[in-house]
């Protein structure tokens, strides 16, 4: 039996600085996904991050309109400035199939703490809204990922790109100390014994798959999972399972 | 021609592929300063390369690069005790030419560890054409064997701009680029295009989706190694990758084997 894979870690349009083989839309993502075995897919827009938010935001949502197998992820910025966060955010969400958060704090320009998001981060975490921070996109830096946990210790907050070197040392601690918080899996496959020793320490329920398509290959995260040294059922929640329960548990 | 894929069906479905071995010509052993490594020892390694169809790791042990207390003694350990899927490259840290002196003058006691010698040159900041080196250049270019060069972009110590200069200087030993110069990719295809014996080697390229499909494109396949860090990264990855990015079975079968076998002389 193949595991089914849902990939929450997808990006498509067309980047500022052309990568070699971009996915310019989400045609060219769904292509993709069917291609290398990807049932269902989080994606977000380029845009959100190269351009602006609000743009990109509003790319994505018209690119996956009626798109079955793609849930969309939207960026957001400091409520203050009125940009991305209004009082009818959520329900914008909900309209066009937004189910997850990310912020990109650093290449941004704010900080991603109590002081800048208090109420707005406080009701993300009491819907469960996953909000994404990836350590390699000019997203964040450790010690702003261990001040957002510190202030929103139940915030279901999933780390993306954790890093090329192992980075076990910054992710076991925050894993240890708050309980909603996950780790995408896109170069915890590249680690050698990734998967073996997060089971063996904290069991499959913390992590989500996610291949950071289109900048690596899908095909890379999948064969080190299927052939991780961990069981078939551990496999399977991680490949789709725990990401259906985030899904599961969010309201908007 | 027509291009085949069976091995990307072959590797998904079964763990390993008896008529693809893989050869691994750049890993290293042991713990390191940035990051926490989850199989370290020898006997760990050599159950992973088994367990997954790797038919040999080439390795410089860390203690080799980054401590002169330890020194190339942790690869000589490592190897003969696991010497079916281990061999090793003498390291060489040219802030210690004496401590080079000495691993050349015991070179030939190991015949059974060693293939060739490992510079890392950013680790040592030391550029690879300091004359430090030249004792290790002269004695691998004179029997042919491999040296594997960490290699990155046109940093000053191991980057294009003084690969070339080795390059034209040793024609015989087999110039592995650990990386490819990472980032420089114009210029690592055309070092190979110069040089009959420099070839790319694949840790940390297969970060960028693409890259590969081009070195295949310029430069054919038989001037490209299989290479991953082990222990740092996972072996089933980078086959992943390798299968992922769409080129033919044969492609794949130079990379994965055929070209580390002709470099190695097996
Ligand atoms: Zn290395």
């Amino acid at each position: 039996m193949r595991l089914k894979f849902i990939d929450i870690n997808l990006a498509f349009g067309q980047p500022v600085r052309a990568g070699y083989r971009p996915a310019f839309t989400a045609g060219d993502v769904r292509r993709v996904m069917k291609q290398a075995g990807i049932a269902k897919a989080l994606v977000w827009h380029v845009a959100q991050h190269d351009l602006a938010p609000a743009d990109g935001n509003r790319l994505l949502a018209k690119a996956i309109a009626g798109a079955s197998s793609l849930w969309g992820c939207w960026t957001i910025l400091p409520p203050q400035t009125d940009e991305v966060i209004t009082p009818d955010f959520f329900r914008r969400m909900k309209r066009h199939g937004i189910v997850a958060l990310r912020a990109f704090p650093d290449y941004h320009k704010f900080l991603i703490n109590r002081v800048t998001f208090g109420r707005f981060l406080d009701e993300v975490t009491e819907r469960r809204i996953p909000l994404l921070l990836s350590l390699e996109k000019g997203g964040i830096t450790w010690p702003a990922v261990y001040q957002v946990m510190a202030d929103f210790p139940k915030l279901t907050c999933i780390l993306c790109d954790i890093g090329i070197w192992g980075v076990d040392r910054f992710t076991w601690p925050l894993l240890e100390t708050y309980p909603n918080l996950y780790l995408e899996t896109s170069l915890l496959a590249l680690d050698d014994g990734g998967f073996e020793s997060m089971v063996a320490r904290f069991g499959a329920r913390r992590m989500v798959f996610g291949t950071n398509f289109p900048e690596r290959y899908p095909e890379a995260g999948m064969l080190s999972l299927i052939r991780a040294d961990i069981s078939r059922s551990d496999k399977q929640r991680i490949a789709a399972a725990n990401w259906e329960v985030v899904l599961n548990q969010m309201r908007v | 021609m027509k291009k085949t894929q069976h091995l990307r069906t072959a590797f998904f479905s079964r763990r390993r592929v008896p008529d693809c071995p893989v050869y691994d010509l750049h890993g290293h052993m042991g713990p390191v300063y940035g990051l926490h490594i989850n199989r370290e020892s020898a006997a760990q390694a050599d159950a992973v390369l088994k367990r997954n169809g790797v038919r040999l790791l080439v390795f410089c042990h860390h203690a080799a690069l980054l401590c002169p207390d330890i020194g190339n003694a942790a690869n000589i350990v490592a190897v003969r005790a696991f010497p079916e899927r281990l061999r090793a490259y003498c390291g060489i840290n040219p802030n210690y030419p004496d401590q080079i002196e000495k691993d050349l003058t015991s070179f030939d006691r190991y015949p059974d560890v060693y293939v060739g010698f490992k510079f890392h040159a950013s680790f040592h900041a030391i550029p690879i054409t300091d004359a430090r080196y030249e004792p290790a250049w002269a004695l691998a270019d004179e029997r042919g064997l491999p040296i594997l060069l960490h290699t990155w972009g046109n940093d000053p110590q191991c980057g294009y701009t003084v690969i070339r200069q080795v390059a034209e200087r040793y024609h015989r030993a087999p110039i592995l680029l650990g990386h490819s110069c990472h980032g420089a990719w114009d210029e690592a295809i055309r070092l190979v295009k110069d040089f009959p014996n420099v070839y790319l080697e694949l840790c940390a390229v297969m970060d960028e989706r693409g890259i590969l499909e081009r070195f295949v494109e310029e430069l054919g396949s038989t001037r490209i190694v299989f290479g991953t860090d082990y222990p740092w990264f996972s072996h089933h990855y980078y086959i992943g990758a390798v299968l992922g990015s769409g080129i033919g079975d044969e492609d794949c079968r130079n990379i994965f084997y055929r070209n580390a076998k002709r470099i190695l002389g097996k």
